[in-house]
């Protein structure tokens, strides 16, 4: 075939041009480190990155929602640590304040050691994070959640929600407990509370209520014992049912409970006996309520019975108090876990993400340093070649 | 029969000869060339020879194979040059629309963390600020594109309508010098020949060799050459949608009539208008459909939710309305506008819509892409509803049947998506008026993973299918380009095997034919010692 020559020159060039493309695009990758530089490269591959980069970025946009989580929490743990202190020491200063031995200013100097305790609680209940947002307000959080009205007594304010985050793709957590469960609560299953009537003028004091029959079909039920003296004679009712002859230090039976009444009721005196769910739960409520009681002077056998019946519901609503607060810490303890067991889980995620885009994108060095060799040959084969041929001419030799 | 006469005819083949290999050599660059050979003849009469013809060395045939071949790949030039631009666009991982929604998913995560926190609020509204100018910045450059590929039809416009007076021009001349001398100037066919190559590399015509005339014709059929008449083709505003333009044929009358773009596969134009109907379109479209998603979708979350002064939430995102454009034939029809009722049941694709019978409302509704098509029947309040779509006519009255309508639901969205939320406090992250309330917050984060695109894909996943698709059309682009250019730079080399000139045979011809002149002379010059010979002979 008769070769022109213009073709010998277009041939020449575009052989060039060619091994050049070829030459630049391995550099390119290389310069950039990856083997997809755009989509064209390889369309599959980039459209999946997108995809997998997406996954990356929403497993490290939750590992950052796990940090505010494990900071809200954490907080809340040693927030919860010194209330259960706090609830100890009330604890204690009431067995003290029960003591019959104590005069009534040993009993007053005991009540304001017990409202300094107040004091200390009600910090912490009102408790704020690093902005300055109340932990236990619910999503009222904007403000503080108890205070304390002209009476002395101590209101919540918050709401009964709980902030959540979303931990995980799955998983949403609730990263606070809101006042109304942590001071306000008592446990689920938590046992019965005795309380004497607030007008009770007798000098009754009450001890227990223990249980004896959980199977009782009356169990679970709220009761009232009411007291009624006749002509000297002193009876009892349990819910308003038949009247029985009242023996002190006598255990009084009923719903599978037990209580133990000593000493004189009057008549009209009464005691509620109720699951601790129904009775008072408020934990401040019941240290105002003691400090209250040991603040007032002892003078008659009434008196004394009251400040041991109503220590003896404070201890025990005291009691579930800490119970509660306990349980909270425990399940604020478990979240913690949670959150590292779901951040190592992630990490490994995040890991096979890396892996996966660098298998999709990323470049094989050594394979492109290979390529990049092999096409500087190409290029340079081509170069030579068209400089030898377009030396030929005959022209050179005439 | 006369040695002198002789010798002279060889002198004078000779250096015709000659003059054919300077022509050659000299030429050996011109584009459009084809070499010349001196066709050497005995004469009839009285001995000696002569050049009976210059020969121009063309073969129309393989000509039409390059001229097409070559038309292919310059439209597969141009298709590439497109769509590697909008690779290019979507390949910058760092601060794609994938990276800024990114963003904004994870600024609205930091939210839920902290919904009453003024700095995380401003995260969320700086974040969709920027995500919002992604889109409008991408939408932006596509839109520079399409007015790049309207400013390029009007001039390859201009370039045909000139080319083709040209090719006319010179029927004219090539005719009037046949009748003239009977022979045809090799010059002004070789330029014809390059001008119709040439022609072929803006668009696909057809040639028809009629006598000593080259008639073209556009795709369906119309004369673009006639003889010596020239037709023109010109750019015209697409009477389906005045923001394109399209090919329209001139006539003779200078009315235009516009082409169907189908026609159009070879040449720079088939490119542009391919790469314009197949992919420009389509991810303009798509590109608007995700905005759509977003905005509406999240408005819909965030509208539900209550803000921080405890008023429900208000529109976060603009979202704009489908473009409906009425035939420019329509004089007097009814007007059509366009909601988008869920954009859920949005499919990203263009209709045309035609008024099959007035008087029952009833509408051929057919999507651009041909993948579907369906009647449409107006119900009691005027309104067309399909694919998430309600078109309200002003006036059912002024239907007219043939009428058409073109519909564009989301051409324009991601160009116009804005941010409308400008105050910290308007953010509705809580569900309730409390100010730690992050549940709203929660639900909108949670819109990542949702379908929020056509009901099917997170936008996530419709971004990446977005990738995929351009990544796909732009390989096979490239590998239908590099396999057109081998075949074409063969035929080339076919074609110049033919009509290239080789300076190696020139340089032999040109020593060949000084020896043959400088025998012819010797033969003068043997002639002239003969005659002295014979003269001398008296003395």
């Amino acid at each position: 075939m008769r070769i022109s020559t213009v073709t010998i020159f277009e041939q020449g060039v575009s052989s060039m041009h060619r091994q050049q493309n070829n030459f630049m695009e391995t550099g390119q990758q290389i310069a950039s480190g990856r083997r997809v530089v755009r989509p064209s490269d390889d369309p599959q591959a980039a459209a999946q990155a997108v995809g997998v980069s997406r996954s990356r970025a929403v497993t490290e946009q939750y590992m950052d929602a796990r940090v505010s989580a494990r900071n809200s929490l954490s907080q809340e743990e040693s927030v919860l640590a010194s209330v259960a202190d706090g609830i100890s020491s009330a604890k204690t200063l009431l067995i003290q304040g029960a003591s019959d031995t104590l005069s009534d200013a040993d009993r007053s100097s005991v009540a304001s050691e017990l409202k300094g305790i107040r004091e200390t609680l009600l910090g912490q209940a009102n408790a704020t994070d690093g902005n300055g947002r109340y932990l236990f307000g619910g999503y009222e959080n904007g403000s503080a959640p108890f205070l304390k009205d002209a009476t002395g007594a101590i209101q919540y304010t918050g709401d009964a929600n709980a902030l959540e985050l979303r931990i995980d793709a799955s998983r949403q957590m609730p990263v606070a407990d809101n006042g109304e469960t942590v001071f306000q609560s008592v446990p689920g299953g938590t046992g019965y509370v005795a309380e004497a009537g607030d007008g009770n003028t007798g000098s009754a004091r009450f001890t227990g209520p223990g249980t004896l029959d959980p199977s009782d079909p009356d169990h679970g039920s709220a009761f009232t014992i009411d007291f009624s003296v006749t002509a000297g004679t002193t009876e009892y009712s349990v819910n308003g049912g038949a009247l029985q002859a009242y023996q002190a230090g006598d255990p009084i039976e009923f719903g599978g409970l037990s209580l133990t009444v000593e000493g004189s009721p009057e008549d009209g005196d009464s005691i509620a006996v109720a699951p601790a769910q129904q009775m008072n739960t408020d934990l401040f409520a019941t240290l105002n309520k003691a400090i209250d009681v040991l603040d007032t002077p002892n003078q008659t056998d009434a008196d004394r019975a009251r400040l041991h019946n109503t220590l003896s519901t404070a201890m025990r609503e005291l009691d579930n108090s800490l119970d509660n607060v306990l349980t909270t810490r425990a399940s604020v303890g478990a979240r913690l876990n949670e959150l590292d067991t779901v951040d190592s889980v992630a990490e490994q995620r995040l890991l096979n993400y890396d892996q996966a885009l660098s298998d999709l994108v990323d470049l094989d060095y050594v394979e492109a340093i290979s390529d990049y060799s092999r096409r500087q040959i190409g290029l340079e084969a081509a170069q030579k070649s068209f400089a030898d041929i377009s030396r030929l001419s005959l022209f050179r030799h005439i | 029969m006369s040695i002198f006469s002789i010798g002279v005819s060889g002198l004078n083949t000779a250096r015709m000869a000659l003059n054919t290999t300077s022509n050659n050599i000299a030429n050996v660059n011109t584009p459009g060339y084809n070499r010349e050979l001196a066709m050497l003849a005995e004469r009839k009469a009285g001995g000696g020879t002569e050049v009976s013809d210059i020969e121009r060395q063309f073969d129309q045939y393989i000509a039409s194979q390059h001229n097409s071949a070559a038309g292919r790949l310059a439209s597969l030039d141009s298709y590439q040059i497109q769509v590697s631009q909008i690779d290019n666009l979507l390949a910058d991982t760092g601060s794609g629309v994938a990276a800024v929604m990114e963003n904004f998913f994870s600024a609205l995560q930091d939210l839920t963390a902290a919904p009453s926190d003024p700095a995380a609020r401003q995260g969320v509204i700086g974040t969709a600020e920027s995500l919002t100018a992604q889109f409008r910045s991408l939408d932006s450059y596509l839109d520079d594109m399409q007015e790049r590929i309207n400013g390029e039809i009007d001039s390859e416009m201009t370039q045909i309508s000139n080319t083709a007076k040209e090719i006319a021009e010179l029927n004219h001349q090539i005719s009037v010098a046949r009748s003239r001398s009977g022979e045809a100037p090799n010059a002004l066919l070789n330029q014809r020949d390059h001008l119709v190559a040439e022609i072929n590399q803006r668009l696909d015509v057809d040639l028809h060799v009629q006598g000593s005339n080259y008639n073209l014709t556009v795709a369906n059929g119309q004369p673009l050459v006639a003889g010596t008449q020239a037709y023109g083709l010109a750019g015209m505003q697409s009477p389906d949608d005045p923001s394109r333009t399209v090919v329209a044929y001139v006539d003779s009358a200078g009315n235009r009539m516009q082409l169907d773009e189908g026609e159009f596969e070879d040449g720079r134009l088939g490119g542009l208008i391919r790469f314009r109907s197949e992919t420009l379109d389509g991810v303009q479209n798509r590109l608007g459909q995700m905005a759509v998603s977003l905005a509406a979708g999240f408005n819909e979350q965030h509208e539900a939710g209550t803000d921080l002064l405890g008023d429900p939430g208000e529109r976060f995102f603009s979202v704009s309305q489908p473009q409906v454009f009425s035939h420019a034939g329509n004089a007097g029809g009814a007007e059509m506008s366009g909601a988008i009722e869920d954009h859920r049941g949005l499919s990203g694709e263009d209709y045309n819509l035609r008024v099959s019978d007035a008087a029952a409302g009833e509408f051929e509704v057919s999507r651009r892409d041909g993948s579907e098509s369906f009647t449409a029947v107006l119900d009691a309040g005027n309104q067309l509803q399909f694919d998430g779509l309600t078109l309200s006519i002003d006036d059912p009255t002024l239907l007219v049947d043939g009428h058409r309508y073109q519909l564009q639901p989301t051409r324009r969205a991601a160009g116009e998506i804005d941010t409308l939320i400008q105050e910290t406090a308007r953010i509705a992250a809580a569900q309730s008026t409390s100010s730690g309330d992050n549940r709203n917050a929660l639900a909108l984060e949670q819109l990542q993973s949702v379908s929020l695109v056509g009901g099917e894909a997170s936008l996530s996943q419709a971004y990446a299918s977005l990738v995929g698709e351009v990544g796909n059309q732009s390989n096979i682009i490239q590998a239908n380009r590099s396999a057109q250019e081998s075949l074409t730079g063969y035929i080339r080399s076919v074609q110049q095997s033919e009509s290239g000139v080789n300076l190696d045979e020139e340089a032999a011809n040109l020593i060949r034919y000084q020896q043959y002149y400088q025998a012819n002379a010797k033969v003068i010059e043997v002639g002239a010692t003969v005659l002295d010979t014979l003269l001398n002979l008296r003395a």
